[in-house]
């Protein structure tokens, strides 16, 4: 393989010496040979042919055609360096950037969407409690006259049917009240063992449920008292998704199936990616 | 007062599902469902009642109005 720096002095030479016809081919050798190893465009080739290009068209009709090809071929290749560079430069952003986002949600999944609330055993539960696990959450009332029946009985077929399949991890149910006034530690356990043998009561001083309610960005609005005491409370309906990491993922509103709920909770579980060392 | 079970619970609907039956076999006439309204007001709390009324009301305005029974005024337009 021979090396161009050895050989350049001697091409000069020859060059110097050839007779014209042969100018054009030489040109395109010594052009190619100094441009193998590092694909960059070097000074000398430009002088070579520029010394020689007009002078010769203007005195015996040289073709252009090995020249221009030749330009195009080195223009394209330094295209396609500054392409790499570019490139590389555009990965190392989406790297930085990924970088700050996955920071970000791991301060989130701490701090954001944290409770402090007891369940229906009367045990103190926070988020981090559950950590590790999916959390399929509902938010509602046990003097509900249908819908929270309804959502309830539809969330434990979701977890039902992930069940079915031993490959998936776990799901947990939580039923978390925003009728604290009423659904205090006994009303919760007499409510969830209608449903399912996992599924969590969780309730707490109105104070902390206000805390929850705000945190998931659920409304509730206890309706008028009729005569013996007993109210509606109007609230939002949606189940909560929450990773293992206790980041907030995805909602289902009333409108989906336990179906849909199932194959959305499948697809996330699939493509889910801790963000916690 | 303790909120009903799951027993309970099954108990009003069905007591409801019967008197909504009955209503509407008999185009909303309440008279012959007196019974039925009764076992209904006795299976359920007194604000599940009124809130199943209202929720029967809604659903009522809702047949009409997507059978397009409601029409756009044309006095509004000037």
């Amino acid at each position: 393989m021979l090396k161009y720096r050895s050989i350049r002095p001697a091409l000069l030479l020859l060059l110097a010496q050839r007779p014209k016809a042969q100018r054009g081919l030489s040109q395109l050798k010594a052009s190619a040979l100094l441009r193998t190893p590092g694909g960059e465009v070097r000074q000398v080739r430009c002088r070579l042919s520029s010394g020689q290009g007009p002078a010769e068209t203007g005195r015996q009709g040289q073709p252009r055609g090995p020249g221009l090809r030749t330009r195009l071929l080195v223009t394209a290749l330094f295209g396609a360096g500054l392409g790499g560079v570019w490139l590389a430069l555009r990965a190392e952003k989406e790297r930085e950037q990924q970088r700050r986002r996955t920071e970000a949600l791991r301060q989130a999944s701490v701090g954001q969407g944290d409770f402090s609330l007891l369940d229906h055993r009367g045990q103190a539960r926070c988020k981090a409690d559950f950590r590790g696990q999916w959390v399929l959450m509902y938010f509602g009332f046990t003097h509900c006259p249908d819908i929270c029946p309804d959502e309830l009985e539809k969330l434990v077929q979701v977890v039902r049917q992930l069940e079915a399949q031993p490959d998936l991890p776990p799901v947990q149910p939580i039923f978390v009240t925003v009728d604290p006034a009423r659904d205090d530690v006994a009303a919760m356990a007499r409510y969830v063992q209608d449903f399912h043998p996992r599924l969590l009561g969780l309730t707490g001083s109105a104070k902390q449920v206000a805390e929850v309610s705000r945190s998931y960005r659920v409304y509730y609005s206890a309706g008028p008292k009729d005569e013996d005491q007993d109210y509606i409370v109007d609230h939002s309906i949606a189940i909560y998704l929450l990773n293992p990491d206790g980041l907030f993922t995805d909602y289902y509103g009333r409108a989906r199936s336990a179906e849909q709920i199932a194959d959305s909770v499948r697809r996330h579980m699939a493509v889910f990616r801790s963000v916690l060392p | 007062m303790a909120a009903p079970t799951m027993k309970e619970r099954q108990a009003c609907w069905g007591a409801r599902d019967e008197y909504w039956r009955c209503l509407d076999e008999h185009e909303g006439d309440a008279g012959p469902c007196r019974t039925l309204r009764r076992s209904f007001e006795a299976s359920c709390p007194q604000q599940w009642i009124k809130y199943f009324d209202k929720r029967r009301d809604y659903l009522k305005f809702k047949e009409k109005f997507e059978a397009g029974q409601f029409q756009p005024s044309t006095t509004a337009k000037s």
